[in-house]
């Protein structure tokens, strides 16, 4: 399911002339440390909004295929259209799997240099033991 | 007495106390120091790890992983899905939020009088001379002239021109140094946060504190609470360790949270009917302005302007708040490269929020997998106020000069220009178009009077139980207006005292 989420979130953060996009950070490494350490619930709320994003475009730019099979153009018109369709279930799925890209992209060296933002260290996860 | 945290499967692990505290957050850690000052032997039960400035992430993704509540993925359950904010390690919410330091306002006391027998002018005199005690002891103060940054002038700039009654905040942080890390624990440690003194104090008074021990039940024996039970849980791997049993000479005050103070009294047969009932929150919802210049806004305090003239009429507080780029990048309206477009001005915006004071009760339940399920739906009435808040933030960034406003609200455009924000005022009501979290919680094991009507008196004893004691906000039978952790330590210590003087 990794290369589903992976999909949508490339698609959703995609690289523009301006701005690194998701694929220029470490994605995989993100992704292979959320499905490992996050909680059950949210691991599954972003299989599923990936799954949404990937069979949806019937319903936001008109054609049966999924997602994966749609030229680059309109695959970003169902991708902007998905996070603010009027179904609220679906923007709801969409959100998570947004909202999960940001955080990694957000955190990536690169992009944080272009905000003018230090880089972050490592998160320890470390704690009292004794 | 000591520190224990996770233990592996093995030998079961015993102590004993006067007291045992169910949870280390505001209320749980603000009572223990009290009884441990009073000369009592207490133990602090955690479900969380205990963790240092230098164990704090620096990340987003590290900060729900390793410091939020089921990673932030509670969410209420009713009309729209709005995540339920709360940290989980010793400290509680302490270590993640903005440790802002209010006083409780005169008119609560005199609504919990009102409304639910408890309250009234005693109560609020000793509540008021406990804040002079805890604004003291950590160190309260304005957030300096080096830290304030630009978002938060601006805030402030857009409020005094509109004109309205605003303020640069109290809070318990000593000599901030504006590095904008809030969220993510106070890695500066200038953040008083419990875990860095009162906790730490209970030990050191002999005291003990037991982490990644989440509480399964509360031992009780006849009408009596005489301990409580569980299993260690590794904070990473999840993993169930060795049982514990910590037995309570003299009581057990429970403070496990909103959301899990009722879900603990339940499964521990308490018998009580407005347990879960009360639920109530502070339901914010931000607003972006896009200035010309860069606002760099995690340059600063993270949150450090404020404003509650809205308080009574029609009832919202505003805040600024400045949240990492790495959660930003999610909140942002759009996807593809109209999102990439939006997020190039990154450095100019400022967020700001509205918090209402909204009279919606809801319910805290347990869900199939005996998580809390919270059933809150906002009602019109208060979609109404919230709509005025986030019409009355958008007119501040209009009048602190910001080019655009960017209201994230479903069905409204992206960017409005400053002479557009009208068009707020006919902004949907329904809670599904708002990106919307609900931060500070209230109720669930409500005081009052009446034990039909509530689950403990107004000096915190569960009705018809002997040793068992609230600590926690779950208590606060009203929304309260202005930011609870002030009032939650207050309280803690109001009632720890009173344990106390029954001696």
């Amino acid at each position: 399911m990794i290369w589903l989420i992976k999909f949508a979130m490339c698609t959703m953060m995609p690289r523009t002339p301006a701005l690194p996009g998701i694929a220029d950070t470490d994605l995989d490494g993100f992704l292979r440390k959320l499905k490992k350490e996050s909680d059950r619930i949210y691991w599954f709320g972003l299989v599923l909004g990936a799954l949404v994003f990937a069979i949806t475009p019937l319903i936001t730019v008109g054609v049966p295929l999924p997602a994966f099979w749609l030229p680059r153009g309109l695959l970003d018109r169902h991708a902007e259209r998905l996070v603010a369709h009027p179904i609220y279930m679906l923007r709801q799925a969409a959100a998570l799997v947004r909202l999960s890209a940001g955080m990694c992209w957000g955190a990536d060296s690169a992009v944080r240099a272009r905000f003018n933002l230090p880089p972050y260290g490592p998160d320890p996860g470390t704690f009292r033991t004794s | 007495m000591s520190h224990t945290a996770f233990q592996l499967p093995g030998p079961r692990v015993e102590q004993e106390a006067d007291y045992v505290v169910i949870g280390s957050g505001a209320g749980g850690a603000t009572a223990a120091v009290t009884l441990a000052r009073g000369g009592m032997r207490v133990a602090i039960i955690e479900a969380g790890p205990w963790r240092d400035p230098n164990d704090y992430p620096q990340s987003v993704y590290g900060a729900m992983r390793d410091m939020l509540d089921a990673w932030g993925s509670n969410l209420t359950r009713g009309r729209a899905f709005w995540p339920i904010v709360q940290g989980s390690l010793v400290g509680g919410s302490t270590v993640i939020n903005s440790a802002i330091a209010v006083r409780t306002p005169g008119d609560i006391f005199e609504q919990w009088e009102r409304d639910h027998g408890v309250g009234g002018p005693a109560m609020a005199d000793a509540i008021w001379r406990i804040q002079d005690q805890l604004e003291h002891e950590l160190n309260v103060e304005e957030v300096p002239e080096v830290a304030l940054g630009r978002s938060n002038r601006l805030a402030r700039k857009g409020a005094d021109a509109v004109g309205y009654d605003n303020h640069y905040m109290l809070r318990y942080v000593k000599s901030c140094r504006g590095a904008g890390q809030c969220l993510q624990g106070c890695r500066s440690d200038r953040k008083q946060s419990l875990n860095r003194n009162f906790i730490p104090e209970v030990l050191t008074r002999g005291g003990s504190v037991v982490s990644c021990a989440p509480v399964a039940r509360i031992l009780v024996e006849g009408r009596r609470a005489v301990g409580v039970t569980g299993r260690f849980r590794h904070p990473q791997t999840k993993k169930r360790g060795a049982e514990f049993v910590v037995r309570a000479k003299k009581g057990v005050l429970v403070a496990a949270s909103v959301t899990r103070s009722p879900l603990l009294l339940a499964r521990s047969g308490v018998k009580n009917r407005a347990i879960g009932k009360g639920f109530r929150a502070h339901p914010g919802a931000p607003v972006f302005g896009s200035y010309d210049e860069p606002v760099d806004m995690n340059t600063g305090a993270t949150q450090g302007w404020a404003s509650i003239a809205h308080r009574e009429k029609p009832g919202f507080k505003l805040e600024s708040l400045s949240l990492p780029l790495d959660m930003i990048a999610g909140r942002v309206a759009g996807s593809g490269e109209l999102l990439m477009e939006r997020l190039v001005e990154f450095r100019h915006l400022a967020m700001w929020v509205q918090a209402c004071r909204a009279e919606t009760v809801g319910e805290v339940r347990s869900a199939l997998n005996g998580q809390p399920a919270v059933h809150y739906t906002l009602s019109r009435d208060d979609m109404v106020r919230f709509r005025e808040g986030i019409y009355t933030v958008a007119a501040t960034h209009a009048a602190a000069g910001a080019r655009a406003i960017l209201p994230t609200i479903y069905g409204m455009p992206y960017k409005l220009l400053p002479n557009e924000i009208h068009k707020l005022k006919e902004a949907p009501l329904d809670p599904r178009a708002y990106i919307s979290i609900l931060s500070h919680l209230f109720g669930g094991c409500v005081m009052g009077k009446d034990p039909e009507r509530s689950v403990c008196d107004g000096r915190g004893r569960v009705h018809g139980y002997e040793g068992l004691h609230i600590a926690d906000a779950s208590a606060i039978p009203t929304n309260l207006g202005v930011n609870p952790q002030h009032t939650i330590m207050a309280l803690a210590r109001y009632w720890a005292e009173g344990i106390l003087g029954a001696g």
